[in-house]
């Protein structure tokens, strides 16, 4: 919403400088965006009188004319135009002015002849679209006039977001009230006093309204020998400074009661109504009407339309009907002026995608007192600058009267929710001020009847608002509350994760964090085993690449690590941590577990004095430990396949029994779909039983007194024999004595046999109470090797 | 045998002198000093002189294997020290160079932010809340005071799951959430993700917000202020400049959005300019509301508040746009 300031100073006596305004508007909840002032981009325009046109000796489409702008001598100006004539006042541009866009005029020879200047168009001086000739000013416009104090541009406009509770604000009259009271000023309306002439309205037409639900007030105005024609040059002004368009005078005078009094009017062609009468009812099934923008458009049953006898000329409240437009011909009009239902004007607007400046106000509530007055003002403008004939008396449809809520203030209340004292003839004063009623009071409190344009106060904590607000928010002091806890805990995991973050940030990992929604097919090709039913669709999706929230986060490390390579940065070490989302047949809503999921691409971090190293299998083994570690669970792979992953690369992790999640090196096939790196490693495990299933505190082992004994022991054996049985076998045949066992070195290769490989063991034997022999450990050494011997066909090397 | 020994103190002074390693030194001590050495011999050899010539051979002897021992000694530091020189500059490194280490990570810059924030509340008194990011509407609109026909809508684009499910708007359903579980006292501040169909350079469909509310006996919107103020002057230190403008929110009454009045310099035309940026909306809590959770609005009052952790990292980090926080470039992501 755009409010002008001059607009505002004809309502109330304001002093204050804009800027200060803007502060104190922003102060009582409008929040200003901009302001702006649209006639600082002109410069040297004044009010001229051409004295005198001469034809062009060059030029058949050009004149020369003599213009007195009240600058000493009257100016030579060649000019193209037609509409004028001698003794027209227009608006002047002298040699060294600037018109808006930035443009620079000055003294040029226009086909031989010089040119000091320029008289200017409507559009010239950024007053709408009017080109066709010179803007024509009024006979009685003073002579020299700087052309913005005379069409009213030396404004400044505030630009406003209105909050959705304050309909009201809509209008210059709703910001003027809200200013009056907060100046301690007196608003003045601006006339709508209206001569009637003619048959009375009633003859002309009638009003029947079938749904008081929806519209319970309606009223008409007849406006007879209309004359259609371009605005004057202060409406085309006023209604660019609150951003409207002009278009032609009675389209632009509904336009100008909109803003200033905030209530949607409409204009019929009288004609063209069927049996010239209005029938307020709701649309019939598969009726249609094609709006003022060209669009037909289907309706529905519970939608309110505005109807001649036969069909819907106009959207309640939205849009007009193409069908009943005021045209060029339009002679007899029938004013709109009425009060529709928030909630179904904008059910409708809604369904029809169609928002308007009317749809707009009356969604937030318009001010059924308001209706008349707005109608009449129209009237008389239409009156004025249209020359239209009013028809006595107004078609006033009023079926429903609607009672305005009183609500009750109890004075302590504001003192206690708010946190300071204000007197109770303060607070009673600031409500008076802003248009509540009086209705009754007692000491401690008082009930005021709310004002018909006030639709957000219901409550007592309403009015607490409105004696805060107006006591003004920073006048309110600043205290600290004693913050007392609930027994409750409401994020048991919150601090773990926490340092869980931070714990893979320290591993040298860097956290994304990728939308939650993602395209359906982002875990098929990942190779996940997902069912359409598994996922959680969005009925109204950005697009179908986001249609359903994640049922893993795989997809989103793909594309994040797709993003990257393309840009050249094929080494990944990425995290993200963060909800994936799974339907669950029973519950309304789907689960959300907490899943963790890491990517290792291209080379790990290099430093210059080592070779640079890929990635393999094993530094993302390395992750998991270290996810095993944090969470102090003993995690397991057991070997899988899935046509996301490189056979023999991939194995689902598993705590206990429960499978958590999955680990490998991705498939060739899933690098080409998602752009992969081709040496990509991921791992994903769901969280939730690792944060819900606590770990017993370790407990203290006693530190070994007598020292320790280092073998290593070096075995050949099948390729295909796993490390960890090897480790587990050892531990068996050698029993106590034998307290670590490490695998530091695996050997396959020359001259090795090409299925074996060699495996070495680091091997410490310690007993708890005594020094151990030599013998002692060869014995279990002798053990092992003959376990290892007999279960893998192991050689010693 | 003076003369021999004054030789001696000559050729041996001069050979330790020019001893040039530990090695040659200690053929050196060897000769003169070690048992076949010049000297233990002349002081074996006393034996054979006369009486008088022993006593003051003897002492010169003597003296001259001190005088030896010593001055070996000290050459022996010096070359020590030479050699320790040597190994040092043999071994100096190129402290320019990068150490070796796994580089840390970088923990996104949203979830920094959001974990300072939380430290400050926590630090008050809060706790942690949750909620999930698929929700009703009836926790995400209709408690908060919000039904179907309530304009306030308008300006929530929502994404719809399905009839009654929604992704949450906003995280002000964890407030719903969370009092429904419990009696006042409740001091709770819930980070999470929410959702709006709109994207463009100042939007993102997904962006992250934080909760907060407390509700007690005789909390007042002083106190609102008084947090509130707590909190910004942590976050962005005790000059800030902070205002509190009355605004709406369906939930909160009375309502206000709080602006930071933010100094930066321009990135373009490097002028340093100060502009109100909002930071939050808060409010006391409706009455509505307190209602929908069986609360007693005679007997409690509460206050809760709802900030944009993107705004907030934007704002601190000079970010220019919205696009960068899910983008996921890493050239973005190690900034931070």
């Amino acid at each position: 919403m755009q409010i002008s300031l001059n607009w505002l100073k004809e309502l109330l006596p304001l002093e204050a400088d804009a800027d200060e305004i803007a502060e104190h508007l922003t102060m009582l909840g409008l929040e200003i965006e901009a302001v702006r002032r649209p006639g600082q981009d002109i410069e040297n325009v004044f009010v001229g009188r051409i004295l005198d046109i001469q034809p062009h000796p060059e030029a058949d489409k050009l004149v020369v004319c003599r213009t007195d702008a009240g600058q000493g001598e009257a100016l030579q100006i060649i000019c193209g135009a037609t509409n004028m004539k001698v003794g027209d006042k227009v608006p002047t541009a002298i040699d060294g002015a600037t018109l808006p866009g930035g443009f620079k005029i000055g003294s040029r020879k226009m086909r031989g002849i010089q040119s000091c200047g320029m008289m200017c168009s409507a559009r010239e001086l950024g007053l709408g679209e009017e080109h066709a000739g010179l803007l024509i000013l009024d006979k009685n416009a003073p002579i020299g006039q700087d052309i913005r104090d005379f069409l009213g541009l030396n404004d400044v406009v505030f630009e406003i977001e209105v909050t959705p509770n304050r309909g009201d604000w809509a209008s210059m009259i709703g910001v003027a009230r809200e200013l009056a009271a907060f100046y301690g000023l007196q608003m003045t309306l601006p006339d709508a006093e209206v001569k009637e002439s003619g048959e009375p309205a009633a003859a002309w037409s009638s009003i029947t309204i079938e749904a008081p639900d929806l519209c319970p007030r309606y009223a008409g105005r007849i406006l007879r020998n209309v004359v259609i024609k371009p605005s004057p040059p202060w409406l085309c002004a006023r209604l660019i400074a609150a951003g409207q368009r002009p278009i032609n005078n009675v389209v632009d005078i509904t336009n100008y009661i909109l803003m200033e009094t905030g209530h949607p009017l409409h204009a019929f062609d009288y004609e063209k109504l069927k049996e010239n009468r209005i029938v307020v009812r709701r649309a019939r099934a598969d009726e249609k009407i094609t709006t003022l923008d060209g669009t037909e458009r289907q309706l529905q049953e519970d939608m309110l339309v505005i109807a001649d006898a036969e069909n819907a000329q106009a959207v309640a409240g939205i849009m007009g009907g193409a069908d009943s437009e005021v045209e060029k011909t339009t002679t007899t009009i029938l004013l709109e002026s009425a009060w529709f239902e928030s909630r179904c004007v904008r059910s409708t607007s809604r369904r029809l995608s169609l928002s308007t400046e009317a749809s707009q106000r009356f969604q937030r509530g318009a001010d059924m007192q308001m209706l008349p007055y707005a109608l009449n003002r129209a009237a008389r403008l239409m009156q004025e600058l249209a020359d239209a004939e009013v028809a006595p008396g107004i078609l006033d449809a009023w079926p429903q009267q609607r009672a305005y809520p009183a609500v009750t203030l109890r004075y302590e209340r504001t003192v206690s929710r708010v946190g300071v004292n204000v007197a109770p003839a303060e607070q009673k004063r600031f409500l008076v001020s802003l248009g509540c009623e009086l209705e009754s009071e007692t000491d401690a409190s008082a009930t005021f009847k709310i004002p018909s344009w006030r639709h957000d106060i219901r409550h007592e904590a309403d009015l607490i608002e409105e004696v805060a607000r107006l006591f003004g928010y920073e006048n309110i002091p600043v205290t600290m509350p004693p913050v007392r806890q609930a027994e409750s805990v409401f994020a048991p995991h919150a601090t773990i994760l926490r340092n869980f973050r931070r714990y893979l940030a320290g591993q040298g990992l860097t956290e994304v964090m990728n939308w939650s929604f993602g395209s359906p097919e982002g875990a098929v090709d990942a190779g996940l085993p997902v069912s359409p039913a598994d996922q959680v669709y969005l009925s109204n999706p950005l697009s179908e690449n986001y249609a359903v929230m994640r049922f893993s986060l795989l997809p989103g490390l793909f594309g994040t690590a797709a993003y990257n390579a393309k840009r050249g940065r094929r080494d990944l070490r990425i995290f993200e941590l963060g909800p994936v989302y799974r339907n669950s047949a029973d519950e309304i809503l789907p689960a959300e577990p907490m899943y963790a999921g890491i990517l290792l691409s291209g080379n790990a971090p290099g430093h210059w004095s080592r070779a640079e190293c890929s990635y393999d299998f094993y530094d993302i083994k390395g992750c998991l430990d270290v996810i095993a570690r944090f969470f102090g669970k003993e995690l397991t792979l057991e070997e899988s396949a899935s046509s996301g992953f490189q056979k023999g690369q991939f194995a689902e992790i598993k705590w206990r029994k429960h499978i958590l999640g999955c680990i490998g090196k991705v498939a060739d096939e899933v690098v080409k779909t998602f752009g992969l790196p081709e040496n990509t490693y991921v791992l994903e495990i769901n969280l939730e039983i690792l944060l819900a299933k606590k770990t017993e505190p370790a407990q203290f082992t006693a530190i070994p007194q007598y020292p320790a004994s280092l073998r290593d022991l070096a075995v050949v054996v099948d390729r295909a024999v796993p490390a960890k049985d090897l480790v587990a076998a050892t531990k068996q045949a050698a029993g106590p004595l034998l307290t670590a066992v490490n695998v530091f070195d695996v050997y396959s290769g020359k001259p090795l046999p090409s299925d074996k490989k060699s495996i070495a063991l680091s091997l410490l034997f310690q007993s708890p109470d005594r020094t151990l022999t030599d013998k002692d450990t060869q014995k279990t050494m002798d053990r092992i090797v003959s376990r290892l011997r007999k279960d893998f066909e192991a050689e010693l090397r | 045998m003076k003369e021999e020994l004054k030789q001696l103190e000559l050729d041996g002074s001069a050979r330790i002198a020019e001893a040039s390693d530990l090695k040659s030194l200690e053929e050196v001590r060897v000769a003169y000093l070690g048992r076949k050495g010049r000297i233990t011999e002349i002081l074996k050899g006393l034996g054979s002189a006369s009486p008088e010539d022993r006593r003051s051979l003897g002492q010169m002897a003597n003296l001259l294997k001190d005088q030896f021992a010593q001055r070996i000694d000290a050459r022996k530091t010096e070359l020590e020290a030479a050699l320790r020189e040597q190994k040092a500059q043999e071994q100096r490194v190129d402290m320019s160079l990068p150490g070796r280490a796994i580089p840390p990570g970088h923990v996104h810059v949203l979830n920094q932010i959001a974990d300072e924030i939380s430290d400050i509340f926590i630090q008050m008194g809060f706790q942690l809340a949750l909620g999930p990011d698929v929700e009703t509407e009836y926790y995400n609109f209709d408690a908060l005071n919000t039904p179907d026909d309530h304009p306030a809508r308008d300006s929530h684009d929502t994404f719809f799951v399905k009839p009654g499910v929604v992704l949450r708007t906003q995280t002000s359903p964890v407030q719903i959430r969370v009092m429904e579980q419990t009696r006042p006292p409740v001091a709770v501040i819930a980070p999470g993700r929410v959702y709006r169909v709109d994207l463009d350079a100042t939007h993102s469909p997904m962006f992250v917000q934080m909760e907060g509310l407390l509700v007690d006996k005789g909390i007042t919107f002083s106190d609102l202020k008084g947090t509130l103020m707590h909190f910004i002057h942590s976050f962005f230190g005790p000059d800030i400049q902070v205002r509190f403008r009355p605004h709406f929110f369906p939930f909160t009454e009375p309502s206000a959005e709080v602006d930071i009045l933010w100094t930066a310099r321009d990135r373009h035309t490097g002028e340093v300019k100060s502009k109100w940026l909002e930071i939050l909306g808060c409010g006391m809590v409706h009455p509505e509301v307190f209602k929908n959770v069986s609360y007693d609005y005679e007997e409690y009052s509460g206050y809760a508040f709802g900030l944009g952790i993107d705004r907030i990292a934007m704002v601190r980090h000079g970010i220019s746009s919205i696009t960068h926080l899910y983008e996921n470039d890493m050239r973005f992501l190690e900034q931070f």
